[in-house]
Order: C-alpha cells, then structure tokens, then sequence
C-alpha cells in the first residue's frame, strides 16, 4: 500500500528526543518529504514493523501519529503547488 | 515490494542512525530507507567502508558498481543465507548430462527468439515491413530442436542475432548509424544503450538468482563459470529482448534519448549523467510493470518473471517438470 | 536425516513443502505472512518468551517446569498440523526422558487455547506418521498430489509449485 504518515509530538522537556527517534525510525522505511511527513510503499509486514518499533517512543496521551493509506500510489494524485521536488525518487 | 535506489552522482555513502545515508559532495545529506531497500547501484565516485559493507550484508542488501558511465565492474553480495546442497547437485547432474543440458539450452534459445520474434512482429504493423526478417527467424525457431551440441545451438542463436540486429535501423525511427552489434568499444548511441543496459540486465537476473538456491555458476547454454556468473546470463537471454531492447526501441523513436544524452570519447560513446538518469528511471519503470500471469492467476512484475524463470529452471533440474516456454 | 517439529507440522500440511523444505529449497523467506509472524514473535513475546531448542529437532516456544509446552499460532486454519506438531514435541521429549503432562497451543490473536495431550493411540499413528514422513524426505521424487486448495493461494511455495 502507499501511505502518507504525519506526525505531532507534544512539546515538553522530553519532546526532543522522542522527535529524534520518531524521526529516525520512520526514514527507515519511508521518505521524508517534510518537516513531519512521510510517505512511501509499505508492504504489510513493514507497516507492522513500522508500528512496532515506533510504539515504545509514543507517548500514547500526547502525541499523535497518522497515517493515510491508498492501495497505490496510482490512487493518489499528487500536485506541487509551489517548489517542485522529486525527493520520492530513488535516482539520485 | 522491496526498493532498488541508484546513485548517480559523487561522494560519500555512510551507515548512520540504522540507515544509509549519502552525502553529496556539497554536504548535503540524503538518508535512503534501509528496511525497504534490496539493491543499491553506484555509479559515481563514492566513498565507503567496511562498516557499511557489514550493514548492507545484514539487510540483505546487493551491492552494484558501474565505473564512470556504465561499465559494469562488480557485485558485493551479502552472505549466502539460501543455500541447498541438493539442488546444487541436481543442478550439476542435469549441466553434465548432455541430453538433459540441451534440453534446457534449447529452451532458452527458443524463449529469446520467440521473444525477438514479437518484438519484430510488433514493429511490423507500424509502416516497416520486417516479414523478410520474421520468416527467416521462424525458419531458425524451428532448426532449434534439431541441434544436437552447443555449439550448434550458439551458431543458430547467432543466425537469428544477426538477422534480428539487421531490422534495427528500420525500427528505429532516428539516425543512429547502428550497422552491427559493436561492444568494446561502443562505436554508436545503439551499442552504448544496448551494452548500458545488458549489464543491468545481468544485475538483475543475478540478484533474482540468488533469491533462490541456484548457483549462479553452473550454467546450460553459456559454458558455466566463464569470467561472469553464468547462469544469469543465460536467463538475461530470455529477457534481454523483452525489456532491454524494447525499451531502446520505444525511448529512441519517442525521443526520450537523443544524440544530446552522449559524449564522444576516446573510449567509445558514453552516456551523460542526464541520459543515464533518463534510462535508470525508465528501466525501473520497465521492471515494475505488471502484467496477469495465466498460470499462475496472479498479477506479477517483469522483475518477478525473472523470478519465476528461475523456479522453472529449478523444476527442470530437479526433473519435476519440463521447463516450459516462456 | 532428522525429523524435526516443522516436518510434522508441513506433513498435515502438505507432502510437496515438506519434500521441497527438507531438500533445503525453502521459500518461506517470500511470504509475507511468514514475515509478520517473525515480527510478531520479536516485538509482542520478547519478554515472556523463552524459546527452546532440543537436539535441533524441538523448537518449544516455552515450557513450564519441564511439565507442559506452550507454543504459540497464529490462526487456526490448519490446526490439524499444529495439534500434531506439539504432539511430537510430547512424543519426543517422553523418549528424551522428559515426562510432559500435555501441551497448550496458544493462539493470542484470536484469544483462545487448547490443551493438548498424546494419548496411547496417538502414538501408534505418530509412529505410522513419522515413517511416511521418512519416505517422503528419502524420496527422489516430488509427491505428485498438487491440488489448488484454497491453501496453496497463501504458501510461500505457490509459484514454485503452479509455475
């Protein structure tokens, strides 16, 4: 499937490390196309995994995780409305 | 699904927060998603270690180099973790038993050339007339299972190479000066796509190899072991045509790739970093397509047939089936 | 060759992955399903999960005092395999000397568990079992019986076996 992933951590004193490891992990698997969102192909085990190794880090009061599935990316338009990037590519 | 990433440009590539990351020679960092990656292509001049190497082999992922401007220079392939000492046996008896080897080898020659054949039949309902060409192929197809050595079977697939590479000039709607198949080095826009692009075909078939017990070695049409892994070349056969030369065909008359996308040098013409973006791009398109497999009621990729050939050729070796025709 | 718990269990399952799995041609690394459990197994059992390995023939996912296995499914489509896998492990340790009271098979996903116990004439089949079982891995030959059981649409070796 094809996702989009955003994400919100609730600022406080431990805010900055929980934003760093949710950062890291989730370029593992998908593409940061900005500030806290994501998107990619994930198949259904790596959506799981996915899960799974962001759960400890979530602080299931205060932050907040979306994820938007399309079941390919053919189902979703995408448009630039200002700069044009081609960050998704995998030539580099 | 996993991904294939393509490094085009220079620098350094460095393992960092359980991932990969590729730093531009400008500094700037691009972090390519290790949990989704299976094969990684190098291209510019990069920079790594040892620590990566070890990261890469942990994912499981292949590592391809290409020096400057698409000669292919090698493979870094994590450890064997497929690996059956039956079937490599198996896949011995059936390379030294000369009736069951050509048995296989015709096989791929007759998939390579019906695949040529409808490459040539697709371009001849549009203004040229290939039927010359066309009877001339059927007419070595069915000379195929007559052959009783190698090196006859060779002469005949070189018959219907020959004959096939004649067409291409009236296939190709530009000038492209292409009189024969020339490799070292390429004298023309076709020789430089044609050997760019059997290379990656190589690449390609060998990673799908070794996502099954095969060994890449041991070899049917091919001599096994020749300098290169042979048996991905004889699967690269069957899909050469398919993929790589249709794909030359269609970007050169819609002109995706022009006389612009190459530099003259003293090595032959090289591609430009623009056209060899432009042919990675689209050959990974290639590659992701998907098509309804019949027998198998699925939807599968052109990377998953080669896949699939290989299971069929493991079928054949173990006896279980004939290897059908692709 | 040595019989281990997985053979029992793909016996049930199916007599062509158990030749293809003990001729080492093993598929399982393609199927998704295969690779959720894996993940499952990582991430959700770590903590109270002691796998044990007997004589590479055994793999337990827990044990209680010596007395009663645990092993952990994921679903109940092929239970018939599953009951039979832990009846091995009963049948294998009481000739190891072990003396296990019975089994549980737990299947957290669907919040249920069935107590397993290897009664008299169970071993008797066991026995006849584990001889076709050596048949089958002795063979040169392939099983023959490929059916397109609603089964096959979700093993690993479905394209290896209908290509």
């Amino acid at each position: 499937m094809y996702v989009i992933l955003i994400y919100d951590i609730k600022t406080d004193e431990k805010s900055p490390r929980i934003h760093r490891n949710i950062f890291k992990i989730c370029k593992k698997y998908l593409t940061n196309v900005q500030k806290s969102v994501f998107e990619g192909e994930l198949s259904r085990a790596e959506e799981l995994k996915l899960k799974m190794e962001l759960k400890p880090f979530i602080r299931k009061d205060k932050d907040s995780i979306v994820i938007f599935k399309s079941r390919s990316n053919k189902w979703l338009d995408k448009e630039f409305w200002a700069m044009e990037d081609d960050k998704t590519s995998n030539i580099i | 699904m996993k991904e294939t990433f393509y490094i085009t440009k220079s620098g350094t590539l460095r393992r960092k927060d359980n991932n990969i990351v590729f730093e531009n020679s400008d500094g700037t960092e691009v972090f390519l998603k290790s949990e989704k990656m299976d094969e990684l292509y190098l291209f510019g001049e990069i920079d790594l270690n040892t620590r990566l190497l070890n990261f890469l082999s942990q994912m499981g992922i292949t590592l391809n180099v290409f020096n400057y401007y698409g000669y292919y220079s090698g493979s870094y392939y994590p450890r064997e973790s497929k690996v059956s000492g039956y079937l490599l046996v198996e896949q011995v008896k059936t390379q030294i038993d000369l009736p069951r080897r050509m048995k296989i080898a015709k096989e791929i020659v007759c998939s390579a050339a019906r695949n040529i054949y409808r490459n040539l039949r697709y371009y001849n309902k549009r203004e040229v007339d290939l039927s010359v060409a066309m009877s001339e192929i059927e007419y070595f197809i069915s000379k195929i299972d007559e052959m009783e050595n190698i090196n006859s079977l060779m002469g005949i697939e070189g018959n219907i190479r020959k004959i096939y590479y004649d067409q291409w000039t009236k296939i190709i709607k530009q000038d492209v000066e292409f009189e024969k198949r020339v490799k070292r080095p390429p004298d023309n826009m076709v020789n430089t796509l044609i050997s760019f692009l059997n290379s990656m075909m190589y690449t390609t078939v060998l990673s799908e190899i070794y996502k099954t017990q095969l060994n890449p070695t041991v070899s049917f049409l091919h001599e096994p072991g020749n300098k290169r892994f042979s048996l991905a070349l004889d699967i690269a056969e069957i899909f050469k045509p398919l993929i790589v030369d249709r794909m030359i065909f269609s970007m050169l008359n819609k002109k995706q790739i022009t006389k612009s996308h190459f530099i003259d040098k003293s090595r032959g013409l090289e591609l430009t970093d623009v056209g060899l973006k432009i042919l990675l791009g689209e050959y990974e398109n290639r590659l992701k397509k998907v098509l309804k497999h019949k027998g198998l009621k699925r939807e599968v990729s052109y990377r998953y047939l080669i896949r699939l050939e290989c299971y069929k050729l493991m079928k054949s070796v173990i006896g279980e089936k004939r290897l059908r025709r692709f | 060759m040595k019989i281990t718990g997985i053979m029992v269990y793909y016996y049930f399952v199916c007599k062509r992955k158990l030749w293809y799995f003990s001729k080492d041609i093993t598929m399982e690394h393609n199927s998704e399903l295969v690779e959720i459990g894996k993940i499952l197994d990582e991430y959700s059992y770590n903590r109270k999960k002691k796998s044990i390995l007997v004589d590479d023939i055994i793999n337990i996912d827990f044990i209680e005092d010596w007395k009663i296995i645990h092993e952990i499914k994921k679903s109940k489509s092929i239970e018939e395999a599953s009951i039979w896998q832990v009846k091995y492990y009963i049948y294998m340790l009481n000739k190891l000397g072990v003396e296990i009271e019975k089994a549980i098979i737990d299947y957290p996903l669907i919040k249920e568990r069935e107590v397993i116990d290897l009664k008299e004439k169970d071993i008797v089949e066991m026995e006849k079992v584990l001889d076709e079982i050596k048949n089958i891995i002795n063979s040169k030959n392939i099983p023959k019986d490929m059916v397109r059981k609603s089964i096959c649409n979700k093993c690993a070796y479905y394209e290896l076996c209908y290509v």
